[in-house]
């Protein structure tokens, strides 16, 4: 090989890895980061802190909810149905109720909840500003794939067909 | 101000938005000027599987709030916390607003005196 030709393909691998490099940027940068939501560790109901990493592996579902918001109340049900149905392959709901303990404990028995219902202030909601929430609105519901990254995200209620498409396709 | 000791309060509510009775609270600050707040008016009544019976706003609500023990032009600072929602199904967290009341100086006859009103904008 000639000397020319050999920095010729030098200089083509360089640009190759420059814009492998440059593209997995700006992938990054269009893919809500997930990190801070898992770095979340929250009181469940009976007072016992829950990390949400120990639910990596899973679809993970978190939910973002209180009991003062309509919308949220009316939703649920379909998540208790998706958690029932779906758990044994793998989907695990979570719910970020920012609430008060009292009326959440109060509200999951009426529920039958069947998933962990989580107790935080609105400073966690933190996490929720990157994601796609930036007016910290409620509902506001994150699926995250088996390796703890971002498939979907929905401010508002989820609608039953839409959960179960999107949680299907990752179980 | 509807007259020195007197700040009408205005909640103008956008369409397709409503604000809950329950969680519209008012401070002044300093706490010194003895803010009173009436009764709220009467909202739309809901009865909610949850929490029962529920009162709403939406259009505008107007409160008038009592500055029992204000010094003339003295500077007060009236916080109003409100929360809502949006009829597509989205709940806002509470949110404060602050407006800076000045009281009119004693020397201002009556009748005369400029009535600022404030109005908050949800």
């Amino acid at each position: 090989m000639t000397r020319s030709r050999r920095t010729l393909l030098f200089a083509l691998a360089g640009l190759m890895a420059l814009v492998a490099g440059v593209g997995l940027a700006l992938w990054d940068r269009h893919t809500p980061d997930a990190r801070a939501l898992l770095a979340l560790s929250l009181p469940d109901t009976t007072g016992e802190q829950q990390p949400l990493k120990q639910w990596q592996g899973k679809v993970l579902v978190v939910n973002f909810w209180a009991t003062w918001c309509g919308p949220c109340r009316d939703e649920m049900p379909e998540f208790v149905r998706a958690q029932r149905e779906l758990g044994p392959d793998g989907l695990q709901v979570v719910g970020i109720a920012i609430d008060q303990r009292d009326k959440v404990v109060s509200f999951a028995k009426e529920l039958d909840l069947n998933y962990p219902a989580l107790i935080a202030g609105y400073e966690t909601m933190d996490v929720a500003k990157p994601l796609g929430d930036a007016l910290l609105g409620l509902p506001f519901t994150v699926v995250l794939d088996r390796r703890g990254h971002v498939a979907h995200t929905q401010l508002g209620p989820m609608k039953p067909a839409q959960l179960r498409t999107i949680v299907r396709r990752l179980l | 101000m509807v007259d020195p000791r007197t700040v009408e309060a205005r909640f103008n509510i956008a369409d397709g938005y409503y604000l809950y009775r329950d969680k519209i609270h008012f401070a002044a600050e300093p706490a010194t000027a003895g803010l009173s707040v009436p009764t709220l008016p009467a909202g739309i009544v809901k009865e909610d599987a949850f929490f029962g019976h529920v009162e709403t706003y939406r259009g505008s609500v107007v409160v008038n709030l009592a500055l029992t023990s204000v010094k003339p032009g003295e500077q007060v600072v009236i916080a109003a916390e409100s929360q809502g929602c949006a009829d597509i199904g989205l709940c806002y967290p509470p949110t404060i607003q602050r407006v800076a009341v000045p009281i009119p100086e004693a020397s201002i006859v009556p009748g005369k005196a400029e009535q600022a009103k404030k109005s908050w904008f949800q």
